[in-house]
């Protein structure tokens, strides 16, 4: 008996923590904004993957378990699978999402208009985006850390809607 | 010079073709009377700088709004001038026509008034002005690089609005 919770407000949420972190909370310490944020994400990754992988057997190896999160942990989340997985089968892995959920309504400035202040908005509009991201790549990290598998975890928007995400497993 | 009888005396502007955008122009305004989004596909005549047309819309339809109130026969109580009502409550103006144009008119219970001119033999627009205002809160108020009371720049927000007016009837 799950309770559930509109996608419209976990969006706001989510909107609203990156805000109040970079704007608020942690103004002048973006870094350590970002730190904040990804631990959250740490948590609820953590959560999150003991309740999905209730019913399953352990993972027999660190491939399997990264396929868990590109579907089953995925499909949870946003209703979609990763798009594109890559991996040097050295510890490095790509998960590829071509429409992230959580970026796809931003957008920004309209190309035709404002010369001057575009370059600034522009660099404003990818710092946020950017931001927006540590929340995801905490969840992904929280995830296989209860596994049991550490990982340093980073995001890759360099071309918007799609956003690739990158493990690299600690050995 | 005859002032009544005769069908269409001046010439009613030619009907847009299938290739061309269906709609003219289009305003979004918050409560405040900042306008939030202009758009303009085709506006041959042109008359007042962009401050000035904006503030008169605004003008325009805050008084039709409130002259439509207070004419209304069927109500007996006057309500809350000036607050945005529940659509359905109270009286409520949607659109206006004339022999060249038809502006069509919605106004959420946010306040966030849309207005949408056309030519004046279009249908009526309120579904079209609602989904509108569906886009609007997907692709705006879901933006988290949109300030709300500040004007719209959203590059996915204008491209969509585009598509929807070019397929209006």
């Amino acid at each position: 008996m799950a309770r559930e919770v509109s996608e419209s407000c976990m969006d706001s949420l989510l909107t609203e923590i990156v805000s109040s972190y970079c704007n608020v909370l942690y103004a002048a310490k973006p870094e350590l904004a970002a730190r904040r944020i990804e631990a959250i994400g740490y948590q609820v990754g953590h959560q999150l993957s003991e309740r999905y992988t209730m019913e399953r057997p352990r993972f027999s190896d660190h491939l399997e378990a990264i396929k868990f999160i590109c579907k089953d942990f995925w499909s949870e989340l946003f209703k979609k699978q990763i798009d594109n997985l890559k991996t040097n089968h050295r510890g490095t892995f790509v998960l590829q999402d071509d429409k992230f959920a959580w970026l796809s309504r931003m957008s920004g400035e309209p190309s035709t208009e404002t010369r001057g202040s575009a370059q600034e908005a522009g660099n404003k509009a990818a710092e946020t985006t950017g931001m927006h991201l540590y929340f995801p790549c905490g969840i992904i990290r929280g995830a296989l850390s209860n596994l049991g598998i550490p990982c340093a975890v980073s995001a890759d928007i360099s071309n918007l809607p799609a956003c690739s995400f990158v493990i690299r497993i600690k050995v | 010079m005859q002032f009544f009888g005769g069908s269409e005396i001046s010439p009613s502007p030619p009907l847009p073709t299938a290739s061309g955008n269906n709609a003219h122009m289009m305003y979004i305004f918050n409560r405040n009377g900042v306008c939030l989004l202009y758009r303009e596909w085709n506006r041959p005549l042109r008359t007042l700088d962009s401050n000035q047309d904006h503030k008169l819309m605004f003008g325009l339809l805050f008084s039709l709004k409130s002259l439509t109130a207070k004419m209304d026969p069927s109500s007996a109580e006057k309500g809350n001038l000036g607050v945005p009502q529940l659509p359905g409550q109270g009286c409520s103006f949607h659109s206006f026509r004339t022999n060249t144009y038809k502006l069509s008119f919605m106004e959420s219970p946010s306040g966030i008034k849309i207005i949408l001119v056309t030519h004046p033999k279009a249908s009526d627009l309120r579904e079209s002005l609602k989904y509108i205002y569906n886009l609007y809160v997907e692709y705006v108020v879901k933006n988290p690089l949109y300030t709300p009371g500040t004007p719209i720049r959203s590059e996915l927000f204008n491209t969509t609005l585009d598509q929807y007016v070019r397929g209006l009837g």
